[in-house]
């Protein structure tokens, strides 16, 4: 296995996921890269951070804002450089990916990354809005993201469902898995709503068949942030460094149509299996898992682009493991004795889904679990290795990082 | 959007553009101009797949669509798959109201055809948007037609019809009164209007006529419904069915929208004869659309007598079904229905719009025609006039001099209502789906303002052997796909043009 890291955490920080009517997007990423700052054990100064790298999809459409860079000199009191990355709902992973690459170069020794978004002002439109991360052609035929999905989805069943009525309850499994995670995550945004029976996910209101509200993640509003610095210095900020040992980003069609297969998300595959040769590990090396489950459906493709479970078999494992599980805390993915943990905080199904702070999140999210430090959500078991997974639209981009604690 | 992308836009969606590396035969949809595969060696040419036959990949029901899309309610979006290309593009399926346990897996690997229709609009006072990634499916009302220009036998003869389409709609309505003869009436599904029918009725004419799109160099559209004030439709007609020579994204035709009430289009029939045989004039043929979403104000009289359609002509001297014999017009001012501009709905002026306007005028016309052509009303075989109801034609026909028998086939407004600008050709139409050689047919249109004009047809024997590629009017109106919808629904659809 390859035991040198591309980067290190030292911090992160996060505001709660939800409807936040009071605060704009400056303000939100301002709290979040301040606890980010202030969580580095041993501490760090504004003043040794080089770069700021931001991801966020839509801020110019419901904010009204442009010049990111600008506002957040003013709001940081910095004069470093800054970049802001556009890639859907992938934005904050590959904010991420370009930190990396940044810290990677030698150009900075460290580095603040964070993603943020703000889609409850413009809560009317902002159906409209996310279409932009779609084929044109795709809006003007009548489609909206719950369709595009559910036209992957309706696709997947028709070629592997094989009429059996588990796969539709599977897919229902996900979502009712996701908002079980996330009753002990104080950020998330469906953390007081309890438990979401299957049933009651296959109740839910058909938004575009044969997705149901239930199966879709939210319109959130939210800002998380990292620090990053050099492998080889980050001990001197924390004893306890996350190590990005893999960053890694692929592309794909914008558009659904153009792409020979539907059933699965190619960028998925393409950048896990660059991860995963990178590293030298496989997927039966990963304990969780933080993944884009924007829809349920794609934390399918992604147990099954990432060859964790055989092409059209997921829904199968998902089932059983899902039917099979006893116990009370985290739900595992189960292959021969294998456990893989995926969405340990809910997912952007039942965390939230802020569209560019999901990549961020989802670092967040590995970085507090492999240093145990995610409180009453810990998961029950020892963990050392962690995949994140961001997808940008339906499959035009996605990015894969490996996460690990002890690389020894 | 705006202008600019609208119009990049529609120059893609209008036909279903895409390109073919001509060295290696990948497909491109969006259109590219360099391969992937081939690179800057790559020569690419432009395909289009708007008369082509496309499968149902995959899709959804949209049940809570964007603002774009909120006027469509709920309907299905699609991946749509063109198997002799291999190239797959969006669509949504329309004229299809489906219900809430529909299983869109059903739908994989059906038939369906594309569509010109209504995307949506940038509100009241915006651009209205336009493709053909609407499809309709296979097995429901419209059926597939190739389109396939055949090289005339007999060229340069006696002007006349050349081809026709008659486009009724799939959505009816059904009168709980018969108004004057009215049982039932068509109307636009959400996404139609007076562009629409006019595009449909004038491919159905060009597949009929069996010429070809790049010889009709005129185009005509008749209309008292026209979705713009100022932004002809036929411009629009031109555009998608490519008439005339192609250069630089236009093409070497024109034409342009008229208004006279229900005969903005049919006094145009003449023009269209006229030039046809005119020497400067470097077109084959001239295409000639009525077409109507007839506008009547909720609950006026008018109301339960509107439909809703289009009809083509395509006039030219080669391989003609129907020569054109005579022609007679008669006009006076005569203030008997009108619309203000700016105003929605049309008024009128209730019983004056019959004796000292409709019957008047028709009457006139039709026997002014017969006494200058030296026919009696036995010498013509059928007769149809304006169609405001069945009430209406028949009398004309009959103070004219003419008996049921040679009225009765065309009084498709029975069951159609009254098409405006389409609806003595949708008639006419009529007669011809069922003519035979050397028949003679009397057209008479009347236009509120007030005139009317008659012609004489003779039918050739060319009729027969066009007749396996129309869609006849009966079996429009037979066809058992339509379907009925409540007053609301017929309502809030015909408000959408």
């Amino acid at each position: 296995m390859k035991t040198k890291p591309v980067a290190a955490i030292i911090g992160a920080g996060r505001t709660r996921f939800g409807e936040h009517w009071e605060e704009d997007p400056k303000a939100m990423i301002g709290k979040a890269g301040m606890m980010a700052v202030e969580s580095v054990d041993k501490g760090i100064r504004r003043k040794d951070i080089d770069a700021c790298y931001f991801g966020s999809f839509l801020y110019q459409v419901t904010n009204k804002i442009g010049l990111i860079p600008g506002y957040m000199s003013r709001e940081l009191g910095l004069n470093i450089p800054m970049i802001n990355t556009e890639a859907a709902c992938a934005s904050g992973g590959l904010a991420l990916y370009d930190s990396c690459i940044g810290i990677q170069s030698g150009k900075y020794d460290t580095v603040l990354v964070a993603g943020f978004e703000k889609m409850s002002d413009r809560q009317d439109k902002i159906i409209d809005d996310l279409m932009f991360a779609a084929d044109p052609h795709e809006f003007e035929s009548g489609y909206n993201f719950p369709g595009l999905y559910a036209t992957m989805m309706t696709r997947y069943m028709y070629e592997y469902g094989n009429g059996d009525p588990k796969c539709e309850e599977a897919l229902a499994q996900i979502a009712s898995k996701n908002h079980h995670h996330c009753i002990k995550n104080k950020y998330a945004q469906f953390s007081s709503k309890g438990e979401v029976s299957v049933e009651a996910v296959m109740n839910s209101r058909v938004v575009a068949n044969p997705i149901r509200i239930l199966h879709c993640s939210p319109i959130s509003d939210g800002a998380v942030a990292l620090v990053l610095t050099r492998p080889e210095v980050a001990k001197k900020y924390t004893d306890t460094p996350i190590y990005i040992m893999s960053s890694q980003e692929a592309t794909d069609h914008v558009s659904l149509y153009t792409r020979s297969n539907i059933t699965g998300v190619m960028a998925t595959r393409l950048a896990v299996r660059s991860a995963l040769d990178d590293t030298g590990l496989t997927m039966d090396d990963i304990d969780i898992a933080e993944v884009h489950d924007c829809f349920t459906i794609e934390e399918v493709f992604f147990l099954e682009d990432s060859g964790f479970y055989k092409k059209g078999e997921a829904w199968k494992n998902i089932y059983e493991s899902y039917e099979s599980f006893k116990g009370s805390g985290h739900i595992p993915y189960v292959k021969k004795g294998k456990e893989l943990t995926v969405n340990l905080g809910g997912g952007l199904k039942a965390d939230g889904h802020p569209v560019g702070a999901t990549g961020i999140r989802q670092a967040y999210e590995s970085f507090k679990q492999l240093r145990k430090e995610a409180g009453e959500n810990q998961i029950d078991r020892d963990v050392n290795t962690a995949m994140c997974h961001n997808v940008g639209g339906t499959g035009g981009v996605a990015t894969a990082h490996i996460l690990m604690r002890d690389i020894q | 959007m705006s202008e600019p992308i609208a119009r990049r836009n529609l120059m893609v969606e209008y036909r279903l553009r895409a390109t073919r590396c001509l060295n290696c035969g990948e497909m491109y949809f969006p259109p590219k101009y360099f391969c992937n595969n081939e690179g800057r060696q790559s020569k690419m040419l432009e395909v289009d797949h708007f008369y082509e036959r496309g499968e149902f990949f995959s899709g959804s029901m949209i049940n809570e669509p964007t603002n774009r899309f909120s006027h469509l309610n709920a309907f299905v979006s699609a991946i749509i798959v063109f198997n002799e290309s291999k190239v797959r593009v969006p669509g949504r399926i329309t004229d299809f109201t489906s219900t809430k346990d529909l299983d869109v897996k059903d739908l994989i690997g059906k038939g369906v055809i594309p569509r010109f229709r209504r995307i949506y609009s940038d509100g009241k006072d915006g651009l209205i948007y336009y493709s053909s990634h609407n499809f309709s499916l296979e097995d429901d009302y419209y059926p597939y037609q190739k389109y396939e220009p055949v090289k005339p036998s007999n060229t340069d003869g006696k002007p006349g019809i050349v081809g026709y389409g008659v486009y009724i709609p799939k959505f009816r309505i059904k009168n709980e009164e018969p108004a004057l003869g009215v049982l039932e009436r068509s109307l636009p599904f959400a996404d139609e209007d007076t562009t629409t029918f006019a595009v449909e009725a004038g491919k159905r004419a060009l597949i009929h006529a069996g010429t070809s799109n790049r010889d009709v160099r005129k185009c005509f559209v008749g209309s008292e419904s026209s979705p713009y004030a100022v932004k002809p439709s036929m411009a629009t007609v031109i555009q998608v069915l490519e008439l005339g020579e192609k250069f630089d994204g236009g093409f070497f035709s024109g034409g342009i929208d008229s208004q006279f009430a229900c005969k903005a289009a049919t006094d145009l029939l003449i023009d269209a004869a006229s030039l046809v045989s005119y020497p400067i004039f470097n077109g084959r043929d001239v295409m000639v659309i009525g077409s109507d979403n007839s506008q009547a104000a909720p609950r006026d009289r008018l109301d339960y007598s509107v439909g809703a359609g289009g009809v083509a002509l395509i006039i030219g001297k080669d391989d003609v079904i129907a020569t054109l014999d005579h022609y007679l017009p008669y006009t006076s001012d005569t203030p008997d229905f009108y619309r203000r501009d700016g105003e929605k709905y049309p008024k009128h002026g209730g019983r004056f719009t019959g004796q000292p306007a409709y019957f008047k005028h028709v009457v006139t016309s039709m026997k002014t025609l017969l006494k200058e052509t030296g026919y009696t009303p036995s010498d013509i075989d059928y007769v149809v006039a304006h169609s405001p109801n069945v009430k209406f034609p028949s009398q004309a026909a009959e103070e004219a001099g003419f008996e049921k028998k040679q009225y009765e086939a065309g009084l498709i407004v029975r069951n159609v209502g009254n098409l405006y600008s389409g609806s003595s050709l949708a008639a006419l139409g009529a007669i011809l789906d069922i003519a035979k050689p050397s028949d003679r047919i009397l057209l008479a249109s009347y236009g509120s303002g007030s005139g009317s004009e008659s012609y004489i047809f003779t039918v050739t024997d060319k009729i027969e052997e066009k007749r396996k590629r129309s869609i006849p009017v009966k079996e429009q109106i037979e066809n058992p796909k339509r379907e009925y919808v409540d007053y609301y629904t017929y309502r809030r659809w015909k408000e959408m043009n």
